[in-house]
């Protein structure tokens, strides 16, 4: 029992997790506030917010691939954040990925599954890692803000996505759209969009975090993230690995953008691939402050929110309270560690000014 | 002369650190005082309780004779306190004129920014103090020169009769700094103003100071009038450490040229020029030790050995092989290991753990890995374990972050890494810089012991009493270049001292 | 020449018309981020200012059934917002990016989610709105006339305080404060100012333009009426034109020229060239990528002028 205790306190951060509860806490009564001021009942609404997530198997499945989503979003993120650079333009290499796995998997028709699944992971890994590498050589060689460049690139994709889903590459009957229901991933929970890909995605993750976590690459990424002029003191190939981190990056949301198409939308249309899932998965991150393994569970914690916000149409809430939530949790976890760090330094000032004043009489007692 | 600033019993301490200890001291109206002392010593800290940008701790401040209470850079201002910082405050993108009268702009309509009246003010500031700039160029696109002397514009224009220098020769060439002294001369004389000047340039204490303070590690060490010193006592005040050491025993044979260094060439990051044809050679089994006053090159030199930095012209050879314009990495590969200067921000991961810290350049061995690629913990902590019982590591074990350790125990991960190297050659930058007496034992006896096993060693100290310790040869740099070189056991540190300050014998021919 | 369609001048002058309404949003939002861009704020938080300006504008039109206090609402709520941007950036020192993103999702939210629950499926529709103002003499030039004429006062309010912040930043105090506050925030410290309280001052500003950009969309472009997520990535484009512009008004108003013009001529080429290409896509994708090659330019001119400057006093000190 002493062992199992002594184990829980050297790996898990208690104070962490009381200040993300606190904070999703927060935001709660916040929230709650909000829909009293919209006319809805809050204490229905939160019922439903816990209720219907678990409530059927398709809620549960329909979860479970949101918060899929979001965890590979948000640890392309963290792969990038590990050695310093900030990747924002997952957006668009999620859907370029999905883009030009769809045009692939609409140019194999007839194939077999089983040769076209692989080639679209690859084409839309390519197409995710290069888009990604573009910012990653700008920021590595030139110094050039990586975060506005991928802002940028995003906006370019998703222009580039709707030109080709929308015209040359369309499929479908309908106004957009690269229809690729021949090759899907085979659904997991029927009625779902749970399917198969969340297997892919679970390897992933297990190997993102593995690798950072475990191995001495991640040993190295965590230094050039740390401090890079002590990582090339050390005598890293610093620039390689930063441009290399921001090209897996780049891959994991393509697979992603890939994910989307072939296991839950079974066709490739911009607004449903990705509605900025992408950005949703990056403030995951950041409340997971970046590492792995909180990034998955956070993953999961909002994509109850979502799917609560789901159930609590039938209590009259739109779904759009899902956002006002998750924005509400990442404004109370940042006044948190805001008013933490303003808290913090008070308290060193005033230990110094103790410091200094024991000093005194410490050499008043010598002399 | 009556007293225009005191300082009663001051004290500031940062997070860690003491950077000013009980300081009292009284600064007269219509003097040059110069502050001197090595990086660190708590100058700076001291001018900026002065201007208002630090508060102290403890003590009090006295501005003609007025006890101050507010600290802020704007009261300070006020007091008629101006100072021209290390680093200049000026707005790169705006124009010589517009960075004097920033914060008092001359308004036309009650509204607008005079730029004309700005300019115009300029001009009349130039003419009155002599001091030659355009004020519609843009500051980012002038000399360094000119931009010192925008920044003394500036305080001139707020009204300021006490003006402090921080290092203000540090970036100037030679007929800048005439210049520049040339001026303080001229306000000092005619406006009547008081200036203080940080610096640790000996020869411009004698230059151009009435008064000049000495301080060491937070400490006023003694006030004397210049005209009553001499450089050589100043610099043992300075560098001077009263506790003396047994003699190290040092044996064995020099052996083969084991780093070589040809005409080298190096800029600092200015792009100024910080080295200027160095050539020197150290053998296996050696410790030259390069004596020289902060500033004169020595970190550039060794930044440009190690791949830190790149040379603009010259060669570095490491065991015989070619290691110019190669990357750290490829050099280590040659042979290399390397103490850095600044530990905290070149020599450890503050983050990481100790073990982290200990095993990087050595997490790729086989031992750590398996598979090549699995990092194997236990074998990591173990062997972590052993360096941190063999290094004597003080703190709470090979799992805590090093950025929580004290100045001490980070040098010895640091040192245990690099040492456990077993390197041929090893670059050894200000080793004890900030460490207790009894670690800076342990420290010496490691760094004979490497050198009686034959390693070749460059070493750089601001402690003068260091490098004599352990160098078999002395070089010393002034200004970038290579004033002199001596058998250590053939020369006193009065002599070296001539030579640091670059008034020896060897500089002079 | 096609005889068939439109005349070119036809063409020509309704595209610059659609210019000019399509650059007007985007240029008031970046006049007030490129105030947060000067006090040193990177601020993508605007897509959910403007959103936020065009919910209230329209809702407190159609509640009091006045525009001109739909657009003082706008302006108010503007402030309230920038107070809260600054609040997390400046005074808690949050991360800039995450707290933009946050703001443009909760703006989404909360816009969207009230819309709703105060009026109905339907959303919010204003009786009170900008009508288009038809400029006399000016309406009747032949191609002057359609291209300046019959806009919403907005446009014309725009190029005067594009004039106005032109004047503001490069030409009075606060100004050179709020500029030396991102440039280089210790000078503006021991100069006797405070930074912090320029970049509140900037923070408040860029609410407000956002505010205004959003009265724009609801009252003044779609005659009052709120249609949810209605900014459509204004903010983004208008943080592209702040970053193309380097922070100049003038030049900010350009570039928001600019992407309007690349908005309006896609739409234009379908009709002409080939009607099934959606060619505003492409189109539309243009101007960001001009704004990235320009970030690399810009960071090239500088790295050379620098090795140039270096080079010079290496060789002045011999």
């Amino acid at each position: 029992m002493k062992n199992v205790l002594a184990w829980i306190r050297r790996h898990v951060n208690l104070g962490y997790i009381a200040a993300v509860a606190v904070s999703i806490a927060a935001a709660l009564l916040i929230d709650a506030v909000i829909l009293l001021a919209a006319g809805h009942n809050p204490v229905a609404a939160y019922r439903e917010l816990i209720v219907y997530p678990f409530s059927t198997a398709a809620h549960f499945g329909n979860m479970l691939e949101y918060a899929m989503v979001l965890c590979l979003c948000g640890l392309a993120c963290v792969v990038g954040s590990r050695v310093g650079i900030f990747n924002v333009g997952g957006e668009g290499q999620l859907l370029l990925g999905g883009l030009v796995a769809a045009f692939v998997g609409s140019r194999m028709s007839g194939m077999s599954l089983w040769i076209v699944i692989p080639c679209a992971a690859l084409a839309a890994m390519a197409t995710g890692g290069l888009y990604a590498f573009i910012p990653g050589v700008l920021k590595v060689k030139l110094k050039v803000n990586e975060v506005i460049t991928t802002i940028m690139l995003n906006s370019v994709a998703a222009f580039v996505c709707s030109f080709f889903a929308t015209s040359v590459w369309k499929n479908t009957r309908f106004n957009e759209g690269i229809d690729v229901s021949e090759f899907r991933f085979a659904t997991l929970i029927p009625g779902s969009k749970l399917s198969t890909a969340i297997i892919g995605s679970a390897l992933i993750t297990f190997f993102v975090w593995y690798i950072l976590q475990k191995t001495s690459k991640g040993y190295e990424m965590r230094l050039i993230g740390d401090n890079p002029r002590f990582a090339r003191f050390a005598g890293l190939k610093t620039d390689r690995i930063v441009i290399a981190a921001m090209v897996v990056s780049g891959m994991m949301c393509g697979l992603c953008g890939m994910f989307r198409v072939y296991g839950a939308e079974k066709a490739f249309i911009s607004t449903r691939v990705s509605n900025e899932y992408y950005f949703e998965g990056l403030m995951v991150a950041m409340i997971a402050q970046y590492q792995p393994i909180p990034t998955i569970v956070i993953s999961i914690i909002f994509a109850i929110l979502k799917s609560g916000a789901m159930g609590m149409q039938s209590v009259g809430v739109t779904i759009q309270i899902y956002w006002v939530m998750q924005a509400t949790v990442i404004f109370c976890m940042a006044a948190q560690s805001g008013v933490m760090t303003a808290i913090r330094k008070a308290g060193e000032r005033r230990a110094a000014q103790r410091d200094v004043a024991a000093r005194k009489e410490g050499g008043a007692a010598h002399e | 002369m009556t007293d225009e600033i005191r300082f009663e019993h001051i004290s500031m301490e940062f997070p860690g650190v003491l950077a000013n200890d009980d300081i009292s001291l009284s600064i007269r109206n219509g003097e040059v005082f110069a502050l001197v002392g090595e990086n660190g010593a708590g100058k700076s800290t001291l001018m900026n309780i002065l201007y208002g940008i630090n508060t102290p701790t403890a003590g009090s401040l006295y501005v003609r004779g007025e006890k101050v209470t507010e600290f802020s850079p704007k009261a300070a201002i006020d007091r008629g306190i101006g100072m021209v910082h290390q680093h200049f405050m000026l707005v790169p993108s705006f124009t010589v004129a517009q960075n004097i009268v920033l914060g008092r702009e001359p308004k036309a309509a009650n509204v607008l920014f005079d730029n004309k009246k700005a300019e115009q003010l300029t001009r009349e500031l130039v003419a009155e103090y002599g001091l030659e700039v355009d004020p519609s160029a843009e500051v980012r696109d002038i000399s360094v020169g000119l931009q010192q002397r925008v920044e003394i514009l500036k305080t001139l224009y707020r009204g300021a009769d006490i003006l402090i220098l921080d290092e203000p020769t540090a970036v100037l060439t030679p007929q800048e700094t005439d210049e520049l002294f040339e001026v303080i001369r001229r306000i000092v004389r005619e406006k009547q103003m008081t200036v203080i000047i940080i610096t640790h340039k000996l020869y411009e204490v004698m230059a151009i100071s009435d008064r000049v303070g000495v301080m060491r590690q937070g400490r006023l060490i003694g006030v004397k009038n210049t005209c009553d010193v001499t450089e050589r006592e100043l610099a043992s005040m300075m560098v001077g450490r009263p506790v003396l050491f047994d003699q190290l025993e040092k044996t064995g044979e020099p052996g083969d040229v084991a780093i070589e260094v040809d005409d080298l060439y190096v800029s600092d990051n200015r792009g100024l020029p910080a080295v200027r044809g160095v050539s020197l050679s150290v053998k296996q089994g050696e410790v030259l030790g390069i004596a020289a006053i902060e500033g004169n090159g020595q970190s550039e030199l060794l930044e440009a050995i190690t791949g830190m930095r790149k040379a603009n012209r010259g060669t570095v050879k490491i065991c015989g092989r070619d290691a110019t314009g190669k990357t750290p990495g490829e050099i280590r590969a040659m042979g290399l290991s390397h103490v850095p200067e600044d530990r905290l921000s070149t020599g450890v991961d503050r983050a990481a753990s100790v073990a982290d810290n200990l095993l990087t350049g050595r997490h790729k061995e086989k031992r750590f890995n398996l598979f090549g690629f699995h990092q194997r913990r236990s074998s990591v902590e173990r062997y972590a374990e052993e360096l941190y019982e063999k290094f004597d590591i003080r703190g709470a074990g090979i799992r805590t972050e090093v950025g929580s350790m004290s100045g001490g125990n980070m040098q010895k991960v640091v040192v245990a890494r690099e040492f456990s190297f077993d390197t041929p050659v090893l670059i050894i930058s200000q080793p004890t810089r900030g460490v207790d007496v009894g670690a800076m034992e342990f420290f010496h006896t490691r760094i004979i012991e490497k050198r009686n096993a034959g390693a070749a060693i460059l070493l750089s100290s601001a402690d003068l009493d260091e490098v004599f310790r352990l160098s078999d040869r002395i070089i010393t740099l002034y200004e970038g270049r290579i004033t002199g070189e001596f058998r250590a056991d053939a020369i006193t540190k009065e002599q070296i001292g001539l030579y640091m300050t670059g008034t020896g014998e060897g500089a002079k021919a | 020449m096609n005889n068939s369609g439109p005349s070119f001048w036809t063409v020509a002058s309704s595209t610059l018309h659609m210019m000019l309404s399509s650059a007007t949003p985007v240029a008031l939002a970046a006049l007030g981020g490129l105030l947060t861009e000067h006090a040193g704020i990177m601020n993508i938080g605007m897509d959910g200012m403007i959103l936020m300006g065009a919910f209230v504008a329209a809702a407190v039109a159609a509640a009091i059934g006045s525009a001109i206090l739909g657009v003082l609402g706008a302006i108010l709520f503007g402030i309230v917002v920038g107070l809260f941007f600054a609040l997390f950036t400046v005074k808690l020192k949050s991360d800039e990016f995450i707290i933009g993103c946050a703001l443009n999702t909760l703006a989404l939210g909360l816009t969207g989610y009230f819309a709703r629950a105060w009026f109905g499926v339907k959303g919010i529709s204003s009786e009170a709105y900008f009508s288009k103002l038809a400029i006399p003499l000016v309406k009747d030039v032949p191609f002057v006339g359609n291209v300046f004429s019959g806009h919403s006062v907005f446009v014309y309010l725009t190029w005067l305080l594009v004039v106005v912040m032109w004047l503001f930043v490069y030409r009075t105090p606060t100004g050179f404060w709020i500029r030396a506050a991102g440039e280089s925030p210790e000078t503006l410290r021991t100069a006797g100012k405070n930074p912090e309280r320029m970049k509140w001052i900037a923070s408040i500003l860029c609410g407000v333009f956002c505010g205004l950009a959003g009265a724009y969309l609801s009252l003044g472009n779609l005659n009052g009426t709120f249609v949810e997520g209605m900014s459509d990535s204004r903010g983004y484009i208008a943080f592209a034109c702040v970053i193309f512009s380097a922070a100049n008004p003038a030049k900010a108003y350009l570039a928001a020229l600019m992407f309007g013009f690349f908005d309006a001529l896609g739409g234009q080429l379908q009709g002409v060239i080939r009607s099934d290409l959606p060619f505003a896509y492409l189109t539309k994708a243009i101007p960001y990528v001009i704004t990235v090659v320009m970030m690399v330019y810009v960071v090239v001119r500088a790295q050379r002028k620098r090795t140039r400057m270096a080079k010079q006093q290496f060789k002045n000190l011999g």
